[in-house]
């Protein structure tokens, strides 16, 4: 029996291997539109836990600063649980179709990220590290980017990274956005005859951001950028999610 | 026959030998085949030939000029390997003392780190050093507390009608707490001619800056890195100069770019461009843009930084500490 189980063991890996798709229905809609909120509030998540831990990161007088991957991984789930009500841990049956695994893949592309900073982080004696929510973002949004058929982009209308910048569809929503009043809901459209998802989640500068992005305008800041004269409140960009119809 | 029959082994054993040490390949070749150039950096930041690593949007970079420097190595190396895919630079960050044993073990095809060739002792055996590519350097001095500043002025006004500098620092520092990096051009220095001294040994720069035990009168180190940080990182420390303002310079030293002893195609490649990359004014301007510009590190780093080669990277750096040299 356990010799047969052998035999079969193989095969039955094989054919996951060779046709990935059976059994798994395509989301709906409704279900990708959900998954992309999420996708948007996990990597939010994320820069939320870096901002907070900058004065940890920028420590000059410790070396190793405990701020490992899973350290990282811990807080992510905590604020991810404070902003949705979802434990990642647990709830796996409560989210849409497929959005477990895309956000697997973006936790662990984030955890990544915190794993190779891990040499400038626990450098002793060297302040500010430029381990910053962009910076952290714009790898995160990158590594998962490149597993996946789903796109996430940091962007803003005058982007310090030119890698950033939005394109034209970007651009219309920031524009739009950056007249209407603050909210964390996503922009969500159907474009190209709805074969593709585009969903914007807007980010607000908070008074930590003012730092490098407030007053004086065009004063360097720490990383040597004009600061841009933002007001806490105020616009600072948007997490830009593309979902291809047929993204599985 | 027995010839024959002696000799038939030969080619065999002349196939292994060059299998594990391709003897009939120059470094030049190599490298080409390779489409690698590995480059050794020390761990500790001389900024600013390199500054500390930063995190940037494409992941960790290292900026400063030793690295402009290695990106222009780099691109010579290209042209000349005429290959359709850029040779990359990749960094081996290490501890400074390590780079000399990396670069013997041949697990680097040079280092940079604002290595000076011309001052005794810093040669060892088995290492080549290039045409400098930064000149007129050289041991400064830096002081943070001012009564110690007092003291080593008011020595140096009794020697100001000796026009020797040796003797003056000799007379100005005697007695005092000085820290050097260990191997480096200053400790080389401060063990041949400074006998008076209480020498402290550290292992990195910032090391010396932060040690309380024993309290650190005079650090000594290039030239180049002491002005640069006395302005922009340590502004309480500063430069020893003469007593008409003029900068101390206890040795003249020029900086060099590391590699082995063997390689002479290799050795001529580095000096000829360093030749080119003086005659053309790069060198220059590189030392323009580094020593006397206005600049942020990390935006520098996002814009023209080099990666590290993460495998190569120590778990995290610690800048070490200081202790008492022995006899001191």
């Amino acid at each position: 029996m356990l010799a047969r189980s052998l035999i079969f063991l193989p095969f039955g890996l094989m054919a996951m291997l060779l046709w990935p798709h059976c059994g798994w229905a395509q989301p709906s809609q409704k279900e990708t539109e959900r998954t992309a909120e999420l996708l948007a509030t996990l990597l939010d998540a994320g820069r939320v836990v870096i901002e907070r831990n900058q004065p940890l990161i920028n420590d000059s007088q410790r070396g190793d600063k405990g701020f490992s991957p899973d350290v990282f991984e811990r807080l992510v789930l905590d604020e991810f649980f404070r902003q949705t009500q979802i434990d990642l841990n647990w709830s796996a049956s409560s989210l849409p179709l497929h959005a477990k695994d895309l956000l697997t893949l973006l936790l662990l592309a984030s955890k990544e990220v915190v794993a190779d900073a891990q040499f400038v982080i626990n450098q002793r004696g060297i302040g500010y590290k430029n381990f910053i929510p962009a910076t952290f973002g714009s790898q995160a949004a990158r590594k998962f980017s490149k597993q996946s058929k789903v796109t996430i982009k940091q962007t803003t209308l005058d982007p310090r990274n030119l890698r950033n910048a939005p394109d034209a569809y970007e651009e219309t929503v920031l524009r739009r956005l950056a007249h209407q009043p603050a909210s964390t809901t996503p922009l969500v459209e159907w474009i190209d005859g709805g074969r593709l998802l585009r969903a914007m989640m807007p980010i607000y500068y908070s008074e930590d951001c003012l730092t490098c992005h407030g007053s004086p305008k065009g004063i360097l800041d720490i990383s040597g950028y004009p600061r841009e004269g933002a007001q806490a409140g105020e616009l600072a960009g948007a997490i830009s999610i593309q979902i291809p119809v047929d993204h599985r | 026959m027995a010839a024959i029959l002696l000799l038939q082994g030969c080619g065999l054993i002349y196939d292994a030998v060059t299998t594990i040490h391709p003897l009939t390949r120059d470094e030049l070749s190599s490298i080409c085949a390779r489409e690698r150039l590995r480059v050794g950096i020390a761990v500790e930041p001389f900024r600013p030939f390199v500054f500390p690593a930063v995190y940037t949007n494409e992941g960790i970079r290292v900026t400063g000029l030793d690295i402009e420097l290695i990106r222009e190595i780099a691109a010579a190396l290209t042209s000349y390997c005429n290959s359709p895919t850029p040779i990359v630079a990749t960094l081996h960050v290490t501890r400074f003392p390590d780079l000399f044993i990396k670069m013997n073990e041949r697990q680097l095809d040079l280092f940079v780190s604002s290595v000076s060739g011309t001052v005794p002792g810093t040669r060892p055996a088995g290492l080549w050093f290039s045409a400098p590519y930064f000149r007129n350097d050289g041991i400064a001095a830096i002081i943070q507390r001012p009564e110690v500043a007092e003291r080593v002025r008011a020595q140096f006004q009794k020697q100001s009608e000796n026009r020797d500098t040796r003797v003056a620092v000799q007379e100005g520092f005697a007695g005092l707490t000085v820290a050097v990096q260990k191997g480096r051009s200053s400790h080389l220095y401060a063990e041949a001619n400074l006998k008076r001294i209480r020498m402290v040994i550290c292992d990195s720069l910032p090391a010396a800056i932060e040690t309380k035990d024993p309290i650190i009168d005079v650090i000594l180190s290039e030239h180049s890195i002491l002005e640069y940080v006395t302005k922009r990182v340590w502004q309480d420390w500063h430069l020893v100069t003469h007593t008409d303002g003029a900068p101390l310079r206890l040795t003249h030293a020029d900086l060099s770019i590391v590699t082995s002893d063997e390689h002479r195609p290799f050795q001529w490649f580095l000096n000829n461009l360093l030749f080119h990359l003086e005659e053309s004014g790069r060198l220059t301007q590189m030392r323009t843009r580094w020593i006397d510009a206005e600049y942020a590190p990390t935006r520098r780093a996002t814009a023209e930084g080099l990666p590290l080669e993460v495998a190569q990277v120590p778990d995290h750096y610690d800048q070490g500490q200081c202790r008492l040299a022995e006899g001191s």
